[in-house]
C-alpha cells in the first residue's frame, strides 16, 4: 500500500513541485500519472522512492521505513534508463539482484528469466552502445522487474519511442498486471486510454482527478 | 577478483599513484623500523657491558676491596657486581695476548690491578656510584660508560622522536593522496554508485570495491617495499658482519617478546613484513573509507 497524505514537496530555491496531494493506492493496482511537463509526476516517483523527502506531509510506502528495505521492495524504469556503458546487458540486469547479495547461480537463472519476458535473451551479452533506444528501455524494465520487487516504477517508458516500440514495452508491463503494483509517469494518451486502468492527473503540482478507470485527453 | 583489476586496469593512473605513495611510505618506514630495530638491539647490547669498572692499587688487600663492594651492595642500587682479583686479571691478559710471548713474558699477576665490574639497577645511579668509587682511598681509576651509554639514549631517543614525527607526516600525506585518488575514482563511478543507492544498495555495498582496492595496493605496495629492503639487508650483511663482529646477537626487548635482529633472523623479517603489510593495508584502508564516506556522506 502507498499512502500520500497531503504531501508538499518544495525546492530550496522556492518552487513548489507537488501541493498538498493525497492518494492510496492499493497493493497490485495498475495507476498511469498523468499530465503536462512540470505537473509533479517525477516528484511522485521520486517520494516514494525517497530519493525526495515531501517539506510536508507524509509518505507511507507498505510500512516500511528502512530506506535499504524500502529501495529493495521497488523496481525503478529511469526515464534516463540509467544503464551502465560499461556493463554488458546481463551484468546491468544483474546489477539489481547483486545488491541485494543473491548467489551467482540464482542471478543467472533470475537474469535469464527477465530477458526473456522482455524478448532481449539473445542480446545478454551486448553492450549498452550496441543497443537501440527500445532495447536500452527493455532492459531498463528487465532491470527493474528481475527479483520480484514489489512495485514497480516507470517514468516515461515509453518517450522517445515509435508506436510500435512503445506498445511492445506496454506489453510487457501488461504481463506484470496483478503480481505487483506497478505506477507509470507517461504523456502517451494513446496508451493511457486503450488501458482503461486507474488514472492520476496532475496539474500545477495537484492531483486535479483521480479517474478509477479510464482515460484522458492533454 | 576480477571486478579488483578492471578497476585498476580503467583507472591506471590513480592506481599507479596509490601503488608509488604507499610503497615510498611503507619502504620509508620499513627502513626507519630496522634501523630502530638495530639501534635497539646495540643499546642492549651495550646494557650488558660492565656499566662501571673501578681498579684499585695493586697493594690493595682483599678485605678493603670487599668493603667497598659491600657498601656498594648494601646501597640498593647495584644489580650486581664481580671481583676479578690479580690472578683473574692475569688470566684474563694471558688469554687475550695468548699469541703474543713477548707481552705475556713482561707482565705478572702482581702489577695487574684488582677491579670490581659493576652493573647499576638503573643508568642514572651510574655517576652516583663513580662518584662514591673515586672518594675511596685505595681506587686507582673508575672507568664507566656512561658517555658511550648516554651518546646512545640519546640518539635512540633522537631517532625515535624523528620516526614518530615523520611516520606521522608519511601517514598524513599517504591518506590524503590516497583520499584524492580514491575520490577521483568515485567521481568516475558516480553515475553506478548513484544507481546502486536507488537499486537499494547498502553503504558496505558501496564501499566494499573502494576498501577491497586500497587493501590489494595496501599489501602488495608493503610485499614490494618488504622485497626491496630484505634484498639490502641481505646484500648489506657481509658488511654488518664485519662491522659487528664480536658481538654476540642483537636483541630487541618487546617487551612480550625478545626479538634476536643479528644476525638476519626469519622471525625478525617474519613480523617486520607482517607490521608492514597491517600499516599498508590500514593507511590504504583508512583512505578509502574516509573517501567514501566525504563523498557518498553516508
Amino acid at each position: 500500500m502507498i499512502i500520500f497524505n497531503n504531501v508538499t514537496k518544495r525546492f530550496p530555491l522556492g518552487n513548489t513541485a507537488l501541493n498538498e496531494v493525497s492518494f492510496e493506492i492499493a497493493d497490485n493496482d495498475f495507476v498511469f500519472l498523468v499530465g503536462p511537463s512540470g505537473a509533479g509526476k517525477t516528484t511522485i516517483l521520486k517520494l516514494i522512492m525517497r530519493e525526495y523527502t515531501p517539506t510536508a506531509g507524509k509518505v507511507t510506502v507498505n510500512d516500511l521505513k528502512d530506506l535499504v528495505a524500502l529501495r529493495r521492495s521497488i523496481g525503478v524504469v529511469f526515464q534516463d534508463f540509467k544503464i551502465l556503458p560499461d556493463k554488458n546487458v546481463f551484468e546491468n540486469i544483474a546489477l539489481s539482484l547483486k545488491v541485494i547479495g543473491m548467489r551467482p547461480a540464482e542471478i543467472k537463472t533470475k537474469v535469464r528469466e527477465a530477458l526473456e519476458m522482455v524478448n532481449l535473451s539473445h542480446k545478454e551479452k551486448v553492450f549498452p552502445l550496441q543497443l537501440s533506444a527500445g532495447e536500452l528501455q527493455r532492459v531498463a524494465i528487465a532491470r527493474a522487474i528481475v527479483g520480484d520487487r514489489q512495485i514497480l516504477l516507470a517514468d516515461e517508458p515509453t518517450g522517445n519511442l515509435d508506436p510500435k516500440t512503445s506498445w511492445s514495452i506496454i506489453k510487457i508491463f501488461r504481463k506484470l498486471e496483478g503480481k505487483r503494483t506497478i505506477i507509470i509517469a507517461t504523456h502517451n494518451t494513446d496508451i493511457v486510454n486503450s488501458m482503461q486502468k486507474r488514472v492520476f492527473v496532475m496539474k500545477d503540482g495537484k492531483l486535479t482527478k483521480d479517474i478509477k478507470k479510464g482515460g484522458y485527453e492533454l | 577478483m576480477n571486478e579488483l583489476l578492471t578497476s585498476i586496469r580503467r583507472t591506471p593512473y590513480q592506481s599507479f599513484t596509490a601503488f608509488l605513495v604507499l610503497f615510498f611510505t611503507l619502504f620509508l618506514s620499513l627502513a626507519l623500523f630496522t634501523s630502530l630495530s638495530f639501534l635497539y638491539g646495540i643499546l642492549g647490547y651495550v646494557e650488558t657491558r660492565p656499566q662501571v669498572t673501578v681498579y684499585f692499587q695493586t697493594k690493595t688487600p682483599e678485605s678493603e676491596i670487599f668493603r667497598t663492594r659491600d657498601q656498594l651492595v648494601a646501597s640498593g642500587k647495584i644489580l650486581s657486581i664481580k671481583y676479578i682479583s690479580q690472578a683473574d686479571a692475569f688470566n684474563i691478559y694471558k688469554n687475550l695476548n695468548k699469541d703474543n710471548p713477548l707481552l705475556l713474558e713482561m707482565v705478572s699477576a702482581d702489577i695487574l690491578p684488582p677491579s670490581l665490574e659493576i652493573y647499576a639497577k638503573k643508568p642514572i645511579y651510574l655517576p652516583e656510584i663513580a662518584e662514591f668509587l673515586k672518594k675511596q682511598p685505595a681506587v686507582d681509576e673508575v672507568q664507566f660508560q656512561k658517555d658511550i651509554f648516554d651518546r646512545l639514549i640519546t640518539l635512540t631517543s633522537i631517532l625515535r622522536k624523528v620516526t614518530i614525527v615523520f611516520f606521522a607526516y608519511l601517514i598524513t600525506m599517504s591518506i590524503i593522496v590516497l583520499t584524492t585518488t580514491t575520490l577521483f575514482k568515485i567521481a568516475l563511478k558516480k553515475e553506478e554508485i548513484e544507481l546502486l543507492r536507488l537499486l537499494g544498495a547498502t553503504n558496505f555495498y558501496i564501499r566494499k570495491p573502494f576498501l577491497l582496492e586500497g587493501l590489494f595496493m595496501g599489501f602488495t605496495a608493503s610485499v614490494v617495499s618488504f622485497l626491496i629492503l630484505a634484498g639490502i639487508l641481505f646484500y648489506l650483511s657481509p658488511f654488518l658482519g664485519a662491522y659487528l663482529r664480536g658481538t654476540p646477537p642483537l636483541i630487541l626487548d618487546l617487551n612480550w617478546t625478545q626479538l634476536t635482529v643479528w644476525p638476519i633472523n626469519p622471525t625478525f623479517l617474519a613480523i617486520t613484513f607482517g607490521l608492514s603489510s597491517l600499516f599498508g593495508m590500514g593507511i590504504a584502508a583508512a583512505a578509502s573509507f574516509l573517501a567514501t564516506n566525504k563523498y557518498l556522506k553516508v
